[in-house]
């Protein structure tokens, strides 16, 4: 159901969005769509060296899991900003762990309605937005922006 | 350690195509899902595009990080060029400002600086000092038309 500015109410919750678990297959995919090769994302040795448990998940991954989150909500063409701060690592599902480790790897994004006012002829929407993994860890927070019809 | 003489530089500016495929895949990779038919069709099929409005398979809102990493010689270049120790290297921001849409097969120039170079928190305390660098990048399409700003915030810690 496509969203309008007039029936948004500032303090709504944008509808919640669940993905993951995040395995090692997906970070080495979005590696190569995003063509972010740092080691830190998919090689357990480099990990080790500079300090780290395991591999983690890229920023950007879960920014991109953010904006899936948005887009599922309102449509990409509405999207004016978004901006967030990266809070903590994400460490994927160990295959030998399943069980132990798949609530570090599973992300939700949840967001509010912050702001409605209109801009540059546009009715826009300002919403906070935060993303978690299933143990409450925050990955990140920041807003978005987004005009409406 | 970021060589703070460099604040202010740019970097070549490079052109690449968004292409559709790479799009799809992508799309694919946001969405954790292993097939196209698991994503949103607009990220893979022309016509389900224009049906929902938009004048081409336009690209996820994120895809517009992986234009650093395609040019040039992608982050090797960028950690090179800033003498940044990418064994201390943590992504700390990402922000996107979109003036318009960028679709399948345009045409996307990329023009980034430093923007800001400082440091944050005091040395010698673990955890807490970070050597920060933003680097800001101009999104242009193929009509010279403004399409986005990108701000990225990295961190040596």
């Amino acid at each position: 159901m496509a969203v309008n500015f007039d029936d948004v109410k500032i303090g709504d919750t944008i509808p919640s969005y669940t993905s993951g678990p995040i395995t090692r297959t997906h970070l080495v995919r979005y590696a190569g769509a995003s063509g972010d090769f740092n080691p830190l994302h998919h090689d357990d040795t480099f990990a080790k060296m500079i300090g780290l448990d395991s591999v983690i998940a890229h920023g950007t991954l879960i920014m991109g899991i953010t904006g899936e989150a948005i887009t599922s909500w309102v449509e990409n063409k509405y999207l004016r900003k978004m901006s967030v701060r990266f809070l903590s690592m994400t460490e994927p599902v160990d295959w030998n762990d399943v069980e132990n480790t798949t609530n570090r790897a599973t992300i939700t994004v949840s967001g509010k309605v912050v702001k409605k006012y209109e801009e540059n002829g546009e009715k826009r929407i300002h919403c906070s937005i935060i993303a978690k993994d299933a143990l409450g860890s925050r990955k990140l927070d920041g807003f978005f922006i987004v005009a409406l019809p | 350690m970021a060589d703070r003489s460099k604040m202010g530089m740019e970097f070549p500016t490079y052109t690449m195509t968004a292409e559709k495929n790479k799009i799809a895949e992508f799309a694919m990779a946001v969405a954790l899902k292993e097939e196209k038919e698991g994503i949103n069709p607009i990220y893979y099929d022309e016509a389900s595009a224009n049906k929902a409005g938009y004048q081409g398979i336009p690209i996820p809102p994120t895809f517009m990080s992986s234009f650093g990493f395609w040019t040039g010689n992608g982050l090797p270049e960028i950690v090179k060029a800033l003498s940044i120790d990418i064994n201390r290297l943590l992504h700390s921001e990402e922000e996107y400002e979109y003036y318009g849409s960028i679709y399948a097969g345009d045409t996307i120039t990329r023009k980034m600086r430093v923007a800001e170079m400082y440091e944050r928190g005091k040395r010698g305390r673990l955890g807490r000092f970070a050597e920060v660098t933003v680097l800001e990048t101009e999104v242009i399409n193929q009509r010279g038309e403004l399409i986005a700003k990108v701000r990225t915030t990295m961190v040596e810690r």
